[in-house]
């Protein structure tokens, strides 16, 4: 038994690594601190255009929050050369496609475009970085598309809000304890110089990174680079990077938020260490053991065993500095919050008590060495993952050794990390509740 | 073998390469690529299924998906049938349990998934063949047990629990009735009573009808050779057998015959989703078909649309506005949709129809069509990234029986398309004469000044017509000294009300498990106390002893000002209704409200310092049911409301033994367990 169990855990795993195919990509900095990083790939005619910048809500003031994303929104309203509100028709009349998002960490825009139109996305990304229009009528417009997406994706969705209360509630000091949404009194409350001086701080090329993949040739692609973004100056600003450490928790916090939900949900969040230490790849682990697919515990337990929750899953939501392990249940009806809460209180906590299963843990390194695979099925998301690891660990080429890191991980790892951080004082627990039906007013 | 064909992308203009750049205007887009649509390798087994391989070696990954050609199930008082059939078909074969086939797909990496007519299975090709022999016996050999039927029903129902409070969940509901119809069944609705009609035999009887291979069609897409995928599918499905499937016939979706307003009220919505909905005959393939899609993204298709422009850019009412066109064999749908801030519900209406007026009575600019059809263009060539856009090409061939260059001809027929055309498709299909205008909000605010667009009919979330929400006024008769004299009656009579000296009340509130005892003493008139503690701690006190005011929390004493002595002095009365004149309150019938679901008298009270607030008295008992007032909080004003429930008689008075206390945000019921009168309380014992 054991022997056959060993050799078929081999077979796997030999199959996973001979197929996993290695991104070629050049990296390279010009004069005024741009780092650019290429991928060509020819498979299919589209190209990734994408611009990364290392600013999110962490960096913002505490009087200004939501600055980092009403720049999501600002900057797609024009630049020297581009007329107010048609930056993105040049994306959509070229047949390509465009958005951006933000982070607690950085922001991020791409288009992604039939790859003839490559120098299209050179344009545009170097013309938001060089001189966009910061001007009082696109800040009151957007001011007000951003108030609608709040009302739209917090206020009127049900748990639409359980983000920010988290976050507020997890964090104390740390700028993570608003999310990027941020306050629209602060948005109100801004003046116009306020937002061409976070421009001017944040939106300059040795703040950012240029990752394109797709179909271009190098050569002819790095001369228009240099044409396009060789020619911006170098930011002068003092970039604000906090470098506050939240402390421990001090023990559990608990809350209610009554919304307009029909079924009460269990939110926990337990406070975790930063991205990209071993302690990271191990929590992806036990997050991909708590809720990685209907064989997965939390699935198992609680959905289909007991059925107490009609959805359960688990979030880690690891970030630069501090991240959090979010574990949450939505009730079937008829079932008591507390009786909820306590199942998924025995399967967290089974994780401190119990080392997995040896056939469990190679289940969860198979399916995460699926989605690795799966995660390069586009250029959009080579380019990004690109970005996002040179910017946060200094290491694009981690796209290619990710899969080590988690094959490092061991499940003792996993029982230590359980034991040191999925405890109760380190966690807070929300409960949504509905709002009674009887209010008419 | 695998043919390619090699398009040009339309007639795109070659740029010269500019050794300097040219800031001032977007640069010319390159050569054209070569676009390359791979036509699958095709075969068909004996029992009728057919089979499309689309290689591509591009990640060493295989994904199967097999799809029925089931358009449309009717399932009457048994909507959510096919639905649930399909979630079963998985959980659970003839010799695995739903967690052993679980575990064992995951085991693989893999994933399977299964719905009404279809499953799809993908892992990394490796383990491909074991987890298509795991795809084959759910679909071969399901067990559609009860107990798994149960299970699905208890989240379905869940899920329809939970989709009551969800705005977009509601308008896609009342949408898909209202533009279809009850009888058909795609405007067929879920809803608890029909999930639970469902029978075990019904799902088996589904299945064995409609899980055929001769409706079928197979896919495999990615790192596979056609002969290992032939040989996969004949080993696993070759035994499949086939049989009759009966014929589905439905009525047809008709237009309405004018144009009207279906409101479903949302009283807590800070947003209304309005939609704008009609049936159209639209077929895949059909003369029309690239000339409709054209115009759909001209009206509102992502960012570059003209509702996005109009909606969000240009007046800032919405995150977004879009257009939508489905095609189908029966019946397709148009649908114009935004979610909008309550007070804009009206204006976004009126833009919305007028784009729709726009479309049809001008022809579009030749710049702005040409823009368009390279956007097109532009999303086909990004799609062929994903290798399963190529499936999904083959099987609308064979399912609309598209000539077999359908895909490959698009770009060309795509570049043909006229303006006239554009304006043509856009007369036929959409009139703004006979839409279904579905608003979900709060009716309060929004309906009025929508009967403009037409009559204004009512719906439940289930999309059944009800009445209008009944704006009442108060009885015209109605004096405020009758409503008082009323009051006064229900609550016991001046008299009986007056030989109350002193009263306790004793009450818990609990919160999250704590409990906080509450207790309310009062020597009618003129003192009161009210304590709240936890744990023996007092957290909260509010007194009036003799003409000495406190309130303090956790010690804390706050200041008071003449507000808060009026709120005082009108708490040492039981039945404040008997002083109010007399102290110069001014009082004032507003109308009538709903309050649990029950008429009750609005009356606004103004006391002598100037502060207002509502109390609302049923409107059959005269008990009051519900105070309101608006208090100034550290992030603006909050509405506080309590409800009184459950009057019990004590010593012929009426005490409400139940009180809600409701900040918006927080909640609480304050239960009084003990209501005891007349022991003699003095003073003193409220300090």
């Amino acid at each position: 038994m054991k022997k056959q169990f060993l050799l078929s855990c081999l077979l796997l795993f030999i199959g996973a690594t001979a197929f996993g195919q290695s991104i070629q990509f050049e990296k390279y900095v010009l004069s005024n601190g741009l780092k650019v990083i290429l991928h060509e790939d020819h498979s299919a005619p589209v190209v990734a255009v994408t611009a990364l910048y290392h600013v999110g809500s962490k960096n913002e003031d505490t009087a200004r929050t939501g600055f980092a994303h009403f720049f999501e929104h600002l900057l797609f309203e024009g630049s020297e050369n581009i007329k107010r509100g048609e930056f993105d028709k040049y994306v959509t009349n070229a047949g390509g496609a465009l958005n951006a998002n933000t982070s607690q960490d950085r922001t991020f825009y791409y288009e992604l475009l039939p790859s003839n139109q490559v120098e299209l996305g050179l344009w545009l990304e170097s013309e938001r970085m060089m001189h966009a229009k910061i001007e009082q009528i696109g800040v009151n417009t957007q001011r007000e598309v951003v108030k609608e997406e709040k009302r739209q994706r917090m206020d009127n969705r049900p748990y639409g809000s359980f983000l920010n209360e988290m976050l507020k509630r997890a964090f104390k000091v740390h700028p993570y304890r608003w999310s990027p949404i941020g306050s629209m009194d602060h948005l109100n409350a801004a003046k116009l110089e306020e937002f061409i001086q976070f421009y001017k701080t944040y939106y300059v090329p040795n703040n950012c990174v240029l990752s394109i993949a797709g179909d271009f040739n190098k050569a002819e692609l790095k001369e228009k680079i240099a044409a396009y973004f060789g020619t911006i100056p170098t930011g002068t600003l003092a970039i604000n990077r906090p470098s506050i450490k939240e402390p421990a928790l001090g023990g559990e916090v608990r809350d209610i938020i009554y919304d307009n939900v029909q079924l009460p949900g269990v939110f926990q969040a337990y406070r975790a260490p930063k991205q990209g230490g071993d302690e990271y790849y191990a929590f992806n682990v036990l997050s991909t053991i708590l809720s990685g697919g209907a064989s997965s515990r939390m699935n198992k337990v609680l959905v289909d065993k007991k059925q107490e929750a009609a959805a359960a899953q688990s979030v880690p939501f690891f970030n630069e500095d501090e991240g959090v392990l979010i574990t949450l249940a939505i009730a079937n009806v008829g079932v008591k919050i507390e009786t909820l809460e306590q199942s998924m209180d025995s399967v967290t906590f089974q994780l401190k008590n119990e080392l997995v299963g040896e056939r469990e843990f190679q289940k969860v390194k198979n399916q995460i060495t699926s989605d690795l695979v799966a995660s390069k099925a586009t250029m959009a998301g080579i380019a990004e993952s690109l970005a996002n690891n040179e910017v946060y660990f200094g290491d694009a080429n981690l796209i290619n050794t990710e899969l080590e890191k988690y094959n490092k991980v061991t499940r003792e790892d996993l029982l230590n990390v359980a034991k040191k951080y999925l405890n109760k004082d380190n966690r807070v627990v929300l409960y949504y509740l509905p709002k009674q039906k009887a209010v008419s007013k | 073998m695998k043919k390619v064909f090699n398009i040009i992308i339309c007639l795109l203009p070659l740029a010269a390469l500019a050794q300097k750049i040219d800031r001032t205007k977007a640069p010319a887009p390159g050569k054209a690529p070569i676009i390359q649509v791979g036509s699958p390798v095709k075969f068909t087994l004996p029992n009728g299924l057919k089979v499309f391989v689309v290689k591509n070696t591009k990640l060493p990954r295989v994904i199967a998906s097999l799809n029925f050609n089931l358009d449309g199930f009717k399932e009457a008082d048994k909507a959510g049938l096919a639905d649930m059939a399909g979630q079963l078909v998985k959980r659970g074969t003839s010799t695995k349990t739903k967690e052993q086939i679980d575990e064992a797909v995951e085991y693989l990496g893999g994933s399977l998934s299964t719905s009404s007519a279809s499953a799809v299975a993908s892992s990394l090709k490796s383990n491909f063949p074991a987890l298509f022999g795991l795809m084959s016996e759910v679909i071969l050999h399901p067990a559609l047990s009860a107990e798994e039927l149960e299970k699905v029903r208890k989240q379905t129902i869940s899920g329809i629990e939970s989709n009551k409070d969800d705005a977009d969940a509601i308008a896609e509901n009342v949408v898909k009735k209202l533009v279809y119809g009850a009888n058909h069944p795609f405007g067929e609705i879920m809803t608890t009573k029909t999930v639970n009609a469902i029978k075990v035999e019904d799902v088996k009887s589904f299945v064995n009808n409609y899980w055929k291979p001769n409706i079928a069609s197979l896919f495999f897409v990615g790192d596979i050779e056609p002969m290992e995928a032939k040989k996969l599918a004949e080993k696993y499905l070759g035994t499949w057998q086939k049989g009759n499937v009966p014929a589905q016939q439905f009525e047809k979706s008709a237009k309405p015959a004018k144009t009207y307003v279906a409101v479903v009220d949302r009283p807590s919505s800070v947003q209304s989703v309005v939609t704008i909905a009609t049936p159209i005959q639209l077929v895949k393939g059909a003369p029309n078909d690239i000339a409709s899609n054209v115009m759909n993204n001209i009206l509102g298709g992502g960012f570059s649309g003209r509702l996005f422009a109009n909606l969000r850019e240009k007046h800032g009412f919405t995150y977004g506005a879009y257009s939508s066109l489905q095609s189908n064999k029966y019946v397709g749908i148009f649908k114009a949709e935004a979610s909008v801030r309550n007070e804009k519900t009206d204006s976004s209406i009126q833009e919305t129809l007028a784009e729709i007026n726009k479309i049809r009575s001008e022809k579009v600019g030749e710049d702005e069509l040409s823009r368009m059809k390279n956007y097109l263009a532009g999303g086909f060539a990004r799609s062929l990234e994903n290798p399963t856009t190529i499936a999904g090409f083959a099987l609308n061939i064979d399912k609309y029986n598209l000539p077999a260059d359908y895909y490959q001809k698009y770009l060309t027929n795509l570049a043909l398309v006229s303006a006239a055309q554009v304006q043509e498709v856009a007369t036929s299909l959409l009139q703004p004469s006979q839409m279904h205008i579905v608003v979900v909000g709060d009716a309060k605010q929004v309906a009025k000044g929508l009967e403009k667009y037409g009559e204004v009919k009512y719906f439940d979330i289930e999309g059944n017509e009800v009445a209008a929400p009944k704006e009442v006024k108060a009885d015209a008769s109605l004096t405020v000294e009758k409503l008082l004299n009323n009051t006064i009656q229900a609550m016991g009579g001046k008299e009986q009300i007056e030989k109350i000296k002193d009263a306790q009340l004793n009450g818990k509130v609990s919160v999250m498990g704590q409990s906080i005892d509450v207790v309310q003493k009062i020597i009618q008139p003129g003192s009161a106390v009210m304590l709240m503690s936890m744990g023996g701690m007092v957290v909260s006190k509010q007194a009036v002893v003799d003409g000495k005011y406190e309130v303090s929390q956790q010690g804390m004493q706050a200041p008071i000002t003449d507000e808060i002595k009026e709120g005082l002095d009108e708490s040492t009365y039981l039945v404040p209704e008997l002083m109010y004149q007399q102290k110069g309150y001014k009082l004032n019938i507003v109308g009538i409200e709903k309050v649990d679901g029950k008429d009750a008298i609005d009356v606004e009270i103004t006391s002598p310092s100037g502060k207002k607030s509502h109390r609302f008295y049923d409107k059959e008992t005269y008990l009051l049911v519900k105070t309101a007032k608006v208090e100034k909080g550290p992030q603006g004003p909050i509405t506080q409301q309590q409800y009184y429930k459950n009057y019990q008689k004590v010593e012929g008075v009426s005490f409400a033994k139940e009180a809600v206390m409701d900040l918006g945000q927080f909640k609480m019921n304050l239960n009084f367990e003990a209501i005891k009168v007349n022991q003699g309380i003095k003073p003193d014992d409220l300090k």
